[in-house]
């Protein structure tokens, strides 16, 4: 139990996807400007994450090994990825359509979400076991969710600061990020 | 636009990091000293030439429901190649490159080239769209890499720079450090592009 | 019907020639990389345990080398530890004498943060673990003499926990080979 806690912790917290291990940048950049747009693409990446380490643990084990084909890796993981993620797409246009409009161009761009591909490798790369693999997968993705929706909520205060022209918009977004970096590197260390 | 013009658009008026805000993970990641910068942009410039010219030759036999897939396996056919000949002849900096490697391919620049030029230009135009974008964004991770390795190791490629009691600045090395640069760089560029416009 | 047949046909294709030429050029490239990696490791062998002329490798449950002096004795054992630590495994080449106390250490492969944990591969740090027997492998925050990476203690602690149980794994297959036959490869 415990070893599913510290799993829980570095993932979210010590080696977070974004803010230590700049994975999810582009999202993290692109759709951080509205709270619930935030909230729901974070949704969506817990769940193609979750289940992206899933299926790639599968075919790294069962396909790739046995076979040797190895540096077939790359690619056989983003085509994974990439269905995935139409999948998940045809799913929220017809359950929450809503969703689906204001998420608008950055649901298909999951797929170049290098934190959905990163938590594949990585999961290979440190020898994680089906069952780990798909818990990092999982509390990754909420690392992920968690940066971005107080991202979030720190851009639509900044829509009101007073900012030099050269600043508004992606500058002082990557101060933030820099701010919240520092913050969460404090979590460094922790172990119980 | 001359051909010319199609590479060099690529170095500053449509900088891919600075201006498109495209490419950010290996622009942060990577830019932590300047050898593995140009590694890293010498690969993606690599991969962008190859899969821009592929791509601008096959793109009348895909058809349009399944070109990203398509698109998508071409990228990544060129990456793992560009991950082995690494791994085989330069191994040090395939090392230091890591998980960066195979994170060319979901690299949104390659794919956006892929899908914005590449798909409805000419093989030619596309070469060089390509290996604008790729040396641009070479160009973006070493001026960040500069002053992360500066500034963080006191070195420049590995010399010396700072004399010996300099106290390196860790944070400029460290991930705070990398959001604070790119945020203070492109907030620098802003205000020269909004002084040209006046 | 036939229109998702040619779209997953064009697919299909691409994938094809795809893995074909990636399967060429693995080809060429595979024995290369492996080459590179048997020769760090050698080079890695004898640096740790430069007293040592020839290595023979012994595969049990612990895989390890015995390296023989000029004289044919055995001047010691070269192993790998390996530990996750801050940010991915860390690989350590380790040699040791017949006594079991360190003669040195070599970081293989690490991937930890740079002018902080990646520091542990420097000699300044390595250097350390000279004629260390396994019971001195205690950090000097826990009252030992290994001094810690400053902003680094996940990745000292790491390597120093994976040199004890090397060891400890090396010390035990030599006890319980010694009166058995056990797999000696010669090369």
């Amino acid at each position: 139990m415990s070893n599913i806690l510290m799993l829980a912790i570095s993932a979210i917290l010590i080696n977070n996807f974004v803010l230590a291990r700049f994975l999810g940048l582009c999202p993290y950049i692109g759709v951080s400007k509205k709270l619930d747009s935030a909230l729901g693409m974070g949704m969506a990446v817990i769940f193609v994450m979750t289940m992206a380490s899933t299926i790639t643990w599968i075919i790294q084990n069962f396909l790739l090994i046995p076979f040797s084909i190895g540096y077939l890796q790359t690619i056989a993981f983003i085509l994974t990825i990439a269905s995935l993620v139409q999948f998940v797409e045809m799913v929220i246009q017809k359950m929450v359509p809503a969703l689906y409009k204001s998420l608008g161009v950055f649901l298909p761009l999951i797929t170049t979400n290098c934190a959905v591909l990163g938590v594949s490798i990585i999961n290979i790369n440190e020898g994680l076991s089906f069952i780990e693999a798909i818990l990092h997968g999982f509390f990754a993705g909420i690392g992920f969710t968690l940066v971005l929706v107080i991202m979030a909520g720190l851009r639509e205060r900044l829509e009101w600061a007073d900012l030099p022209e050269s600043m508004k918009g992606l500058p002082i977004a990557f101060i933030v990020a820099g701010c919240m970096a520092m913050a969460f590197l404090g979590f460094s260390g922790f172990k119980f | 636009m001359g051909l010319l013009k199609e590479m060099t658009k690529g170095f500053v008026k449509e900088n891919p990091v600075f201006i498109m805000a495209l490419g950010l993970c290996p622009a942060l990641a990577v830019s932590t000293s300047i050898a593995n910068a140009i590694g890293m942009g010498l690969a993606a410039t690599f991969v962008l030439f190859c899969s821009n010219l592929l791509i601008s030759l096959i793109k009348d036999f895909i058809p349009g429901k399944v070109r990203i897939p398509c698109f998508i396996v071409v990228i990544a056919s060129f990456v793992t190649i560009v991950d082995m000949v690494m791994n085989a002849y330069t191994p040090e900096i395939h090392k230091n490159l890591g998980i960066f490697i195979p994170l060319i391919v979901v690299n949104c620049v390659i794919l956006g080239r892929a899908e914005a030029f590449a798909s409805r230009n000419s093989v030619l135009k596309s070469v060089f769209d390509g290996v604008g974008m790729g040396i641009g964004f070479m160009l973006a991770l070493v001026l960040v890499a500069f002053f992360r390795e500066l500034l963080g190791a006191g070195q420049l490629l590995g010399f010396q720079i700072m004399p010996e009691n300099f106290q390196p600045v860790l944070l400029a090395i460290l991930a705070p450090g990398a959001f604070l640069t790119l945020g203070l760089l492109m907030g620098l560029l802003n205000l020269f592009k909004n002084k040209e416009a006046d | 019907m036939s229109y998702y047949l040619k779209l997953g046909g064009v697919l299909l294709l691409i994938a094809a020639i795809a893995s074909g030429v990636l399967a060429f050029v693995n080809g060429f490239t595979r024995p290369i990389i492996d080459e590179n990696r048997r020769r760090a490791e050698e080079e890695a062998r004898q640096e740790v345990l430069p007293a040592a002329e020839e290595f023979t490798l012994v595969e049990n449950d612990f895989s390890y080398y015995i390296g023989y002096d000029s004289g044919g004795e055995i001047a010691g054992y070269t192993f790998l530890a390996s530990e996750t630590g801050y940010s991915g495994i860390i690989q350590t080449m380790v040699g040791v004498d017949r006594e079991l106390k360190i003669r040195n250490i070599k970081i293989l492969e690490q991937t930890e943060t740079p002018g902080l944990g990646a520091n542990a591969a420097r000699p300044e740090f390595t250097g350390q673990f000279r004629d260390r027997r396994p019971e001195e492998l205690i950090l000097d925050k826990e009252g030992g003499e290994i001094v810690t990476i400053t902003g680094a203690t996940i990745t000292t602690r790491a390597i120093t926990n994976s040199l004890q149980k090397a060891i400890r794994s090396l010390s035990e297959d030599l006890l319980s080979s010694s009166g058995r036959a056990s797999n000696i490869i010669t090369e």
